[in-house]
């Protein structure tokens, strides 16, 4: 049963409360004297006013929420805020469709980056600054902002939490949701601050070192520029970003101990982060003499650019200094693997994640071993902690569930006559919520030319992978909405 | 206030779900992987695998920073072992440890002597045992509390069709010149509670809750209609567990016939040997037959004290129908006592509640002797001592401007003179007073209680 007054009243706060964010860019737009201060203050009180009605319909209704409705808010809160986060764009110059305008909204909120706008600098600064925002407003999860900000869905909130936020199962923060959430977010906030000042620091202007700031912590990757922080010319914002970028990628768990706790040192114990910083080191160390060798790159650069874009498609940010389609084959592949892989769970990036992969490789290591020893009795380990066999099973399933959704997904680009390789790569950078991929939406390419129904199966595909795919995918089957 | 609360069985799950809902970080250790993954849906806490005796387990799940603790595991060795722990390892200001053996009091003494600081024992039977033995001795009533060591009274009965006051608005009833100090303090009726005000009408089924002082007792509940009677002298008890024996023993000592039914052969043989002069039945207690046999028709008292609900209800149900004249069981699951009461069983008493009962005083600011929860956790009585600085002092009460659902019942001035105030009282510094509310209303309520440079919050 799903009593829909309750998830009604939820989904319009929050419907209202998103709609009340986009006064940022309004305030700029108002600050700068912009001609887009209509569209934007419109968008915002179209989405503030159905929140508001939404809410006023529902408000009565001040029950739990129980895991049903905790899942199917989640979805619906992801949805609401790619449809009305395009409002902005759609009723601002430069953004003409509809399609168009949902694609580059969801592509923010879900912190892909991947976007249709050829020339980015053709956009206001508001909009460009909605753009950032909205991506780092994804980035740590909305629901869970508003967990931690209006304390309305009592301990249903659990439900909610555990749909988004992907570090959830493992450790909690706090011991209550609403605090784990506000610690989380206020991290990721001192985090964002920290960010702005160093770019600033480094010689951007505010406006870009804002809009940077929002989306390298998000590991979302909307620039400013159509060239991204390769048009800045500057080595040493891209070593800030990489800094950052790594940030976001990592466990916030680590954070929080390095940061509230003050045991920085316990990150180096922690054994998907030794395998995240692994992993970095050793796709730079196969790109970055590749670039040196094969396209005559001077050694600094070579590796500047390989850490660059190694660290940006690893976290799953998107952004680029260097055309990587111009790479060798090699250089290539180990991006398109690393966009697989991804970062750490408890991170604002996606991806399959570092800690899943690796027990996926134990788990087929444990197959091989009771190929051996047909009566032996192994245990998964990681990190030292025994995996339960339905941790391992839930993974399998996630695994599958991943492969069809790409599968999928890569059929019916294809039927609407997409190349393979942009296909396939699309996709994963869809659902992996990278951004640029190769082929014709490659780094210096963008997602304006593909057919409209291909651009909505790609922003599917980028809630799905955002939401971990079970949280999206549960609601389309006949179970959930069962009596 | 950070608690770790050792243990998550149903009774501690019901303590954890109370000190969420009051604002408190709460966090459980539980040995059991699979009761785990059940709080943790359940419940906003943090749940921690393991167990309760283990010194990195508790280290792991908070015990240093930890402001309070709760041992409520299952077995008594192990809530000791973590009183222990916490003693030295942990800045916890308060602990309260649940003992089960019937030798608790005993234990009160050594912990003591060792210097092991245990706050509260929390020991619900007797309590329990104490509120039945009140309970037994007044026929219509089906509850009775004491505050202010006794000298503030609260007692329970319903209304039936054939009380005088029943259809009467609480005016008509102060018209009708009630004995003085009494007030109605609380209604149950259906789902709800209602805190009465004059215009309020009693209506038979409800449930009430009348407010008066150790010497007008006995008037009070003439004048309700309910007649001082006959001493108890024929008691039939189901379930041979420590409650009942408690009971039965206690009842042994006023010179009541006792019978005890049970239905594990062991069990009856152990009981039988720890009670002298009580019968030990070996039956079930649920079966119509074995009740007939055992003659409850006539029995002045059936008390069902076995551990499963249902049991509880079935047999309370058919010595009803039996003629049993009163009737009390015990019921845990919250969810069950308005139901129970509607079934005509008179009392109703939860031993999970009571333990939850017992550590709210702790978790509450201000000075908070005691709290009782009714119901399904909806309204609660509130024993205190007002504060220098609370906005309510030296002011008559109708100007006060109390929340809507609350009342001041009784106040025990410091000399240890008690009145039911009513509008016209006043409360002083250092009185102590007894106050009802409905749950939604109590932190408003005790922030009027609490010294405003103290801050005006009442949970943390």
């Amino acid at each position: 049963m799903i009593r829909w007054t309750r998830i009604g009243r939820v989904l319009g706060l929050f419907l209202a409360a998103f709609g009340a964010t986009m006064g940022v860019p309004a305030v700029l737009s108002l600050a700068t004297g912009g001609d887009d201060l209509t569209a934007i203050a419109g968008a915002m009180a179209a989405t503030v006013g159905a929140g508001g009605l939404l809410w006023g319909a529902c408000r009565g209704d001040t029950r739990e929420l129980t895991q049903r409705e905790g899942i199917l808010l989640t979805v619906a809160a992801w949805v609401a805020a790619g449809l009305f986060g395009g409002l902005p764009f759609l009723f601002a110059p430069g953004i003409e469709t509809f399609t168009d305008a949902v694609f580059e909204s969801v592509s923010g909120v879900t912190t892909t980056g991947a976007s249709i706008v050829a020339e980015v600098e053709s956009l206001s600064p508001p909009i460009l600054l909605w753009r950032a925002l909205s991506s780092w407003l994804g980035g740590m999860g909305i629901v869970i902002l508003v967990i931690a900000v209006l304390p309305l869905v009592g301990h249903g909130g659990m439900h909610l939490y555990r749909a988004e936020f992907s570090g959830a199962k493992s450790e909690k923060l706090k011991p209550r949701i609403a605090e784990t959430a506000s610690s989380l977010w206020g991290i990721y906030v001192a985090l964002t601050a920290a960010l702005f000042g160093l770019l600033v620091l480094a010689g951007l202007g505010p406006f870009d070192a804002v809009s940077h700031a929002f989306a390298t912590l998000a590991t979302g990757g909307f620039s400013t520029r159509t060239a991204s922080i390769g048009a800045f010319h500057n080595p040493l914002v891209e070593y800030i970003t990489v800094v950052f970028m790594f940030l976001g990628g990592a466990s916030f768990v680590l954070h929080y101990r390095a940061l509230a706790e003050r045991r920085p040192l316990s990150a180096l114990r922690d054994y998907e982060f030794r395998h995240y910083v692994g992993a970095i080191g050793l796709a730079t160390m196969v790109a970055g003499p590749l670039l040196f060798f094969q396209l005559g790159y001077d050694l600094e650069r070579a590796l500047r650019t390989a850490l660059f874009q190694v660290t940006s498609i690893m976290t799953t940010t998107g952004f680029t200094t260097d055309d990587f389609e111009l790479w060798p084959p090699l250089g290539q592949l180990v991006l398109l693997v690393l966009m697989f892989v991804g970062g750490c769970t408890g991170s604002t990036a996606s991806g399959m994640k570092i800690s899943r992969i690796a027990v996926l490789a134990k788990v087929v290591g444990r197959e091989f071993k009771r190929m051996v020893e047909r009566h032996g009795v192994f245990v998964v380990r990681f990190g030292g902690r025994v995996v339960p066999e339905p941790a391992i099973q839930s993974l399998l399933n996630l695994v599958y569930l991943a492969f069809m959704v790409n599968f999928v997904s890569c059929l019916a680009l294809a039927a609407l006559g997409i190349d393979v390789l942009t296909a396939i790569s699309a996709v994963a950078a869809a659902m992996f919520n990278i951004g640029p991929a190769l082929g014709d939406v490659g780094p210096t390419d963008n997602y304006s030319r593909l057919p409209a129904l291909a651009k909505w199966v790609l922003s599917f595909d980028m809630i799905a992978g955002r939401l971990e795919f079970y949280t999206l995918l549960v609601t389309l089957t006949p179970w959930f909405w069962r009596k | 206030m950070r608690i770790l609360l050792a243990g998550g069985g149903e009774g501690a799950a019901l303590i954890a779900a109370r000190l969420i809902r009051e604002g408190n970080q709460v966090t459980i250790v539980e040995k059991d992987a699979e009761r785990c993954l059940e709080l943790e849906e359940h419940l906003d806490a943090k749940i921690v695998e393991g167990s309760a005796g283990s010194i990195r387990t508790l280290k792991k799940a908070g015990l240093r920073d930890a402001e309070m603790l709760i041992a409520e595991t299952d077995s008594d060795e192990i809530n000791l072992l973590t009183c222990m722990i916490a003693q030295t390892d942990s800045s916890a200001k308060v602990k309260v440890a649940r003992i089960r053996t019937h030798e608790f009091q005993h234990w009160e003494r050594i912990l003591d002597t060792m210097g092991l600081k245990v706050d509260r024992i929390i020991h619900p039977e007797t309590n329990i045992m104490q509120r039945i033995m009140r309970v037994l001795h007044i026929p219509g009533v089906s509850d009775i509390l004491d505050f202010a060591n006794g000298e503030i009274k609260l007692f329970g009965m319903n209304v039936d069709r054939n009380s005088w006051f029943a259809g009467k608005t609480v005016e008509e009833l102060d018209a009708a010149d009630p004995p003085k100090d009494s007030l109605i303090a609380m209604i149950f009726r259906g789902p709800q509670v209602i805190i009465p005000h004059g215009a309020q009408r009693l209506e038979p089924g409800d449930h009430i809750y009348v407010c008066t002082t150790r010497e007008n007792l006995d008037d009070v509940l003439r004048f309700m209609g309910i007649q001082p009677q006959k001493a108890v002298r024929r008691a039939v008890i189901v379930g041979g567990k420590q409650l009942g024996i408690w009971v039965a023993q206690e009842l042994e000592r006023t010179g009541v016939a006792v019978k005890l039914i049970e239905r594990d052969p062991a069990r009856c043989e152990l009981v039988s040997n720890v009670l002298d002069k009580t019968i030990v039945v070996h039956g079930d207690g649920t079966d119509q037959q074995t009740l007939e046999e055992e003659n409850i028709e006539g029995a002045d008292a059936f008390l069902a004290l076995t551990k499963d609900d249902a049991d509880n209800i079935v047999a309370s149900l058919l010595a009803r129908r039996l003629g049993a004249f009163k009737i009390v069981a015990l019921i845990n699951r919250l969810h069950y006592l308005p139901i129970v009461q509607r079934l005509g069983i008179n009392t109703s008493i939860s031993q999970r509640l009571t333990a939850v009962d017992m550590i709210l005083q702790y978790v509450r600011k201000g000075r908070v002797l005691s709290v009782t929860t009714f119901r399904e956790e909806e309204a609660e009585a509130i024993e205190l001592i007002a504060m220098r600085g609370s906005r309510i002092l030296d002011r008559k009460l109708r100007d006060v401007r109390l929340p809507r659902g609350a009342i001041v019942g009784a106040i025990q001035r410091p000399d240890g003179h008690v009145v039911v105030p009513r509008g016209e009282g006043e409360v002083h510094e250092g009185d102590r007073v007894i106050l009802f509310a409905l749950a939604s209303v109590v932190p408003e309520l005790e922030s009027a209680f609490l010294s405003r440079s103290r801050g005006a919050r009442f949970t943390k």
